[in-house]
């Protein structure tokens, strides 16, 4: 026996002598991995493909991807061949990743796992990847504060209550967020996928009533509360209890300790959260296939495992990693590792992000009393059915080849009809080299964007659902036009955006237009003082990059902690001013951002138009006895339309799609009723179901209407109207 | 230095027919006045030569070469705008040696022309400047200096002097004069002013509606003007053109008592300059002083001649009142066609 | 005109100064952020910092990787992109303007039309088309490729600007450039590009500003976080697990200053070159 084993041993060590010799031959293999960890979890795996490459000299280059860039990014990048060769991801997004070819399987028994954890990654009897850590919900508290963590939520409440008060919050959690909400779903005997999902049970509605009370009635935890938010609170000793993942622990500044989520006390069963189990995956198309399952299965085997549970803080998924000591610091791992065995498996249901969305919708309108939970959980599976239509029929392709053929040649032979006339054949050829002037900017702007808008708007004849295309000609117009899915009156309707966004587009101008000009009048008066200081100011909100400045309006529109309440307050209270709950609120706040990025363009367009303007003319209407608004009407603003015209026409396009804004501040809430048809369509592409055909419809509907504004537009400023 | 010939030239923008048939030999070292009402097609025809418009029908040969295909670059000839299009981010000597520099002249060579047509135009102390620092009267010297400096074939001038000021421009007239004199070079001048065409030119030529009317020495258009257009057009205060009837008793106006002696025969129309009155009692027509413009050395009269209006210069001091009636002597008639305004040419030996 | 009221020249610039501090209290904030070694939200009113420290800063610029100074390889992305978008967007606008506004040739209005009509499609639907198109070419990944995308984008609007400024340049100096010897390309080169500074540097900075704020194609386009550009970095620091403001604000006031710098240093252009232009309709 020991023989055999000190055999095989050396036969191993022959073999990876001859892969090292190998290995030098031919150039080095360097593994590329990409994932889109932050923080501890990052160094983590840095050092773990430090120790790899000590071991066994295959450089492991792992490769951070900002979050919200990850999935795309693999998904266009992998099946192209243009990716890593492994892959970090959860289990919900494998069967879509298997599908497009991004991951290959793993072919490697389980038992190496804790239970449950290698069959999370499998799909049709084969398992894809290796388990690498557990992320779930878990209850973490201060330690400082408390002693006797609560195993129910009553007694939960009752401490969260008594720790509330003078600034402090006795728990925070994120109370809008569906992964939130699950455990007291669950713990209501709620559940969303499976066969038979009624959003409207009557455990749902009850768990929706608790969630409101634990959430906004109890006063117990803080109002629009984001990750550092949270994060802060809990670090300034201001928050007793945090329910939250493992991820929040990390990078904690004071002690931090945890448990599994209490049983809800009217029911008596546990609050059970998601579980989502976290795998390397070799990638589609890897450069060395070999290689990367060899490192992948090192990473998730107990070598890799001691590194990650020591240095990234993970709840590893080895059974042999290195046992948790009974201590404060591991605390949050063995809570997290606790939950793992009574967590639910957040399901791979292909329906579930539509279930998804709209028990969100509800929960938010819970939380904020605009609906009672029985309304808002009627509402929800009404949405739901909405969403999880069957995609459209689908529909011969041949008539419309046919159209879009005849369309294209008719519009080639409109484009030639002037060359009927034989001057015009002529000139053409007079005139060829003005034409290699314009050929440089026209080849260019023919590849790199007409082209891909017309490729993008053609998929407005498909539908895409679960990976799926089929074509479908024009169901989706259809859809969106005779607003078929909703009625007009819905925020998810295609007229009641169009409203919003004209809205948006109109006030937006206004406000530009007004201020803009009211500062380019003041400043070019000549006794004003330090007329170039003011002018260089007041271009700053231009020149700071606009993603930056929207997300600083976003934290300083915060219903406790932002600025603008504290300003309106004037000094004593801050004002209570909840900017995202109500229509007209977030409307204005994005309104106030996009107001203070976009008047500086204006203004300075004014002052240059001012510069042509002689004054002698308003000092004529002066000595005429006119007064200043009499001035500005009569004299001043129609010297300047037809020079502001043109920057107003470009402006209004420029708004009508401003999507950073919209996104960023108020991201559609509340219910998606701030959402203009840019932003719209982004989320209906790449948030809800990734419907691609829907929201390239979206998209040609969009340029439809600014094309017929532009055409207006012409009219207009020909005439001189506006 | 070459001259200029035109042979048949057309200029059509699509339907319109801007320049009908030209035909004109400008000699080496000529003086050429292209001068008519705005629109008659005196500009385009400039810029023909120039190169900037391409010639649609005929041929252009400046000296023997033909050069209708030739880029106005390469035609070797200098171009003063209306507008003096001096380049505004360009000092005055980059300005004058712009040209050359083009043509990869050594640099030396380009100093060496520009400062001594600066030292000609007294432009010396203006060589560092930008043209946006100079007045208009030094604007108009240093865009005639950058045509110099060139010793082009032919120089075009586009109406050089229209944004001056009065007096500015008739000093840059005696300027231009004496330039043409020291240069000996062609020179191709366009205005609608007749003042300049009749002081600076050695031949003048008319045009209207793209035909040429007549071309001549200023003292042949002024004593004989070919038609009515250019009895009207040269001179000042404009000729009073009259329709008459001529038989063997002489000419009579009509609607106005009294036969003058003439040739003409038959239906026409009668011309006689303003100056070329005499007031006097036994003058044959009568006529009704309406108002007096006094001018200081001169007073123009406008007279009520039965039907017509007509004016009449006198030497200062005069007598005459408004509303008086005087008694007028014509002293030189120019008799034209009545329907073609063609003038009814002198029978052989007559002076007129 | 005449010198207004004292009570009139004090309130007007009272105003001026109430409004110039609202304009400026979200970028205070920013800076305030950046100098705080626990940036967060709360701490009320004022964009005062709590406490100054350079650690944000440090930790932003000292980001490393296996290959060495990784914020040094991502700053240079970023202005080698910025820079190159400016150079071609001016190639490809300023050719294109110059010949719109100069030659009446058929097609020339169709043309004007269709470069404004590109400013409407929504960029949406356009990322995986730009995708596979730059895969398809093998720019997929390069900093050329994406300043080639980047140029596009803000071709129109730069043609709309120097045609407006190019139709302001009088024709008579081309004419007299033409007189002078000068070949098309001569006169363009020699005469109009020099006198069209002002709108050509509004342009280039326009286009600079666009690849050096822009961060959803350069995440897509970009591989890995060598070829990052800053804005896709910067992102990195706030996303949905979380965000470190301080690193976030740091690196906003990095990648700002530069752009700030170019604007007040381009500013007495800016009155000129943007509505010479419009002015002339």
């Amino acid at each position: 026996m020991s023989r055999v084993k000190s055999l095989s041993v050396a036969l191993g060590l022959c073999l990876a002598a001859a892969g090292a010799v190998h290995a030098q031959d031919a150039a080095p293999v360097e593994l590329k991995l990409w994932h889109a960890y932050r923080d501890s979890e990052e160094q983590a795996l840095l050092e773990a493909a430090r120790v790899y490459k000590e071991q066994t000299g295959v450089q492991v280059t792992p490769i951070g991807i900002a979050f919200g860039a990850y999935s795309s990014k693999v998904e266009t990048a992998v099946p192209r061949g243009n990716g890593p060769d492994l892959l970090i991801g959860a289990h919900d997004v494998l069967s879509k990743w298997q599908r497009l070819g991004v991951v290959e399987p793993a072919g490697e028994d389980s038992t190496a796992y804790r239970a449950g954890a290698g069959a999370a990654l499998e799909l049709e009897g084969k398992r894809y990847g290796y388990p690498l850590a557990f992320k779930t919900l878990v209850l973490l508290y201060n330690p400082e504060l408390i002693q006797d963590p609560p195993t129910d939520t009553d007694a939960l409440l009752a401490a969260a209550k008594a720790h509330t008060g003078g600034g402090s919050f006795g728990l925070a959690y994120e109370a809008t967020a569906a992964y939130y909400f699950a455990p007291w779903m669950h713990g209501f005997g709620a559940k969303i996928s499976g066969d038979d999902v009624h959003l409207d049970s009557p455990e749902l509605i009850a768990a929706l009533a608790f969630a409101r009370r634990v959430g906004m009635d109890e006063g117990i935890v803080p109002k629009s509360p984001t990750s550092e938010l949270m994060g802060s609170l809990f670090d300034e000793g201001k928050a007793a209890f945090v329910i939250s993942g493992p991820w929040f622990a990390a990078g904690r500044k004071r002690a931090i300790a945890a448990i599994p989520l209490p049983t809800v006390s009217q029911t008596g069963l546990p609050a059970l959260p998601f579980l989502g189990v976290e795998g390397v995956f070799v990638a589609g198309q890897a450069k060395h296939p070999g290689e990367a399952a060899k490192f992948a299965a090192w990473l998730a085997g107990p070598e890799g495992a001691a590194i990650r549970q020591e240095l990234g803080g993970q709840a590893v998924a080895a059974k042999d990693a290195p046992p948790l000591p009974d201590t404060l610091e591991t605390s949050v791992i063995r809570a997290v590792l606790a939950q793992a065995e009574t967590a639910i498996l957040m399901p791979t249901d292909p329906q579930l992000p539509n279930v998804w969305e709209a028990l969100e919708d509800a929960l938010r309108k819970v939380m904020r009393g605009a609906a009672t939970p029985e309304e808002a959980a009627k509402g929800a599976e009404q949405y739901r059915k909405v969403l999880s239509r069957p995609p459209p029929e689908a529909a011969n392709p041949v008539p419309y080849v046919v159209i879009m053929v005849l369309v294209g040649l008719g519009a080639l032979v409109w484009l030639c009809l002037p060359l009927r006339d034989p001057n015009v054949r002529q000139e053409i050829k007079n005139k060829k080299v003005d034409y290699l002037w314009v050929f440089p900017a026209a080849v260019a702007m023919l590849a790199l964007v007409v082209v891909p808008f017309v490729a993008g708007a053609a998929v407005s004849l498909f539908a895409h659902s679960q990976g799926e295309w089929t074509f479908v000609g024009f169901s989706n117009f259809l859809n969106i036009v005779l607003s078929r899915d909703w009625p007009v009156t819905s925020p998810l309707s295609f007229y009641y955006t169009l409203v919003v966004t004209i809205l948006w587009t109109l006030t937006n101008v206004f406000l530009h237009v007004s201020i803009g000009m009211g500062l380019a009048l003041v400043l070019r008066e000549p006794w004003i003082r330090l007329r170039g200081v003011w002018r260089a100011l007041l271009i700053v909100p231009w020149a700071v990059p606009n993603y930056i400045t929207a997300l600083i309006w976003k934290m300083m529109f915060h219903v406790q902690y932002g600025a603008i309440n504290a300003l309106l307050g004037f000094g004593g209270e801050p004002a209570q001013i909840d900017w995202f709950s109500s229509f007209s609120m977030a409307f204005s706040a994005n309104l106030i951002t996009n107001t203070w990025l976009g008047f500086p363009f204006m203004m300075v367009v004014t002052l240059g138009a001012l510069q042509a303007i002689p004054r002698d003319l308003e000092e004529a209407a002066e000595l005429d006895g006119a007064g200043a608004w009499f001035r500005f009407r009569h004299v001043t603003w129609p010297l300047l339309k037809p020079a502001l015209l043109p920057a107003l026409v470009i402006g209004s396009v420029w708004t009508f799609n401003m999507f950073n804004v919209i996104y960023l501040v108020s991201g559609g809430q509340p219910d998606s009723s701030t959402e203009i048809l840019i932003s719209e369509a982004y989320r209906w592409a790449f948030k809800r179901d990734l419907r691609y055909g829907y929201a390239a419809a979206y998209a040609v509907l969009i340029f439809g209407v600014l094309f017929v504004y532009g055409r207006a537009a012409n009219k207009l400023a020909g005439k001189k109207v506006l | 230095m070459a001259g200029l010939t035109m042979r048949g030239l057309h200029k059509r923008y699509g339907e319109t027919h801007v320049l009908k048939g030209i035909d004109l030999e400008v000699d080496n070292g000529e003086y050429l006045v292209l001068v008519g009402p705005s629109g008659c097609g005196k500009s385009t025809l400039l810029r023909c030569l120039a190169g900037l418009e391409e010639i649609s029908e005929g041929d252009l040969l400046i000296g023997e070469r033909r050069v209708n295909d030739v880029l106005p670059g390469k035609r070797n000839v200098a171009m003063v705008f209306q507008s003096y299009a001096l380049y505004p981010h360009l000092t005055v000597r980059q300005n004058m040696g712009f040209a050359l520099k083009i043509a990869k002249r050594p640099t030396a060579e380009i100093d060496a022309a520009v400062d001594k047509v600066a030292e000609q135009l007294e432009l010396v102390p203006l060589l560092d400047r930008l043209p946006g620092q100079l007045s208009g009267g030094q604007r108009q010297r240093v865009a005639m200096g950058r045509a110099i400096v060139r010793q082009p074939d032919v120089f075009l001038f586009d109406e050089p002097l229209s944004n001056l000021d009065a007096s500015l421009r008739s000093h840059m007239r005696v300027e231009l004069k004496r330039l043409h004199r020291r240069l000996e070079t062609t020179i191709v001048h366009v205005t609608h002013d007749q003042v300049e065409a009749l002081t600076l030119a050695t031949r003048i030529m008319v045009l209207n509606l793209g035909v040429v009317q007549q071309v001549g020495p200023p003292r042949e258009l002024f004593n004989r003007p070919a038609n009515t257009f250019v009895a009207q057009f040269i001179g000042s205060p404009s000729m009073n053109i009259l329709p008459a009837q001529g038989d063997e008793k002489g000419i009579v106006v009509d609607g106005v008592d009294g036969a003058i002696e003439h040739h003409a025969r038959g239906p026409i129309e009668l011309g006689v300059r303003p100056t070329d009155f005499e007031v006097t009692d036994d003058g044959v027509w009568s006529a009704n002083v309406d108002v007096i413009e006094r001018l200081g050395a001169e007073a123009l009269l406008h007279l009520e001649l039965g039907p017509h209006k007509i004016s009449v210069m006198v030497n200062e001091p005069t007598p005459i009142e408004m509303g008086q009636t005087i008694r007028l002597q014509p002293r030189v008639l120019h008799a034209f066609n009545r329907d073609t305004g063609v003038r009814i040419p002198e029978p052989a030996g007559a002076t007129s | 005109m005449r010198q207004p009221s004292q009570s009139r020249l004090i309130l007007t610039h009272v105003g001026l100064v109430v409004f110039t501090a609202l304009t400026l209290y979200p970028v205070l904030w920013v800076f305030r952020l950046a100098l705080e070694s626990d940036a967060g939200l709360g701490g009320g009113l004022l964009p005062i910092p709590r406490d100054v420290t350079l650690d944000n800063f440090r930790n932003v610029l000292g980001t490393t990787d296996s290959h060495g100074w990784l914020f040094g390889k991502q700053l240079f992305n970023s202005i080698f992109v910025s820079v190159l978008t400016a150079l071609m967007g001016l190639v490809l606008s300023a050719t294109a303007a110059y010949s719109l506004s100069r030659w009446d040739f058929p097609g020339r209005n169709r043309a004007i039309g269709a470069f404004l009509v590109t400013q409407m499609f929504p960029g949406v639907v356009m990322l995986i088309p730009i995708y596979i198109l730059l895969d398809k070419v093998g720019l997929l990944d390069s900093l050329l490729g994406l300043a080639l995308v980047y140029s596009t984008t803000s071709v129109p609007f730069s043609v709309w600007m120097l045609k407006g400024y190019f139709d302001t340049i009088p024709r008579a100096l081309e004419e007299a450039a033409a007189l002078d010897g000068c070949t098309r390309f001569q006169t363009f080169f020699t005469v109009i590009l020099p006198l069209a500074k002002p709108a050509l540097a509004v342009v280039a900075l326009f286009s600079f500003m666009t690849a050096w704020n822009e961060f959803i194609l350069a995440a897509t386009l970009m591989g890995d976080a060598r070829s990052y550009t800053l804005p896709v970095v910067l992102n990195g620091y706030v996303d949905e697990y979380g965000a470190d403001w301080g690193a976030f604000a740091a690196g906003a006031i990095i990648v700002s200053l530069p752009v700030m710098a170019l604007f007040f240093a381009l500013q007495r252009y800016f009155v000129e070159g943007l509505t010479a232009g419009s002015v002339k309709g």
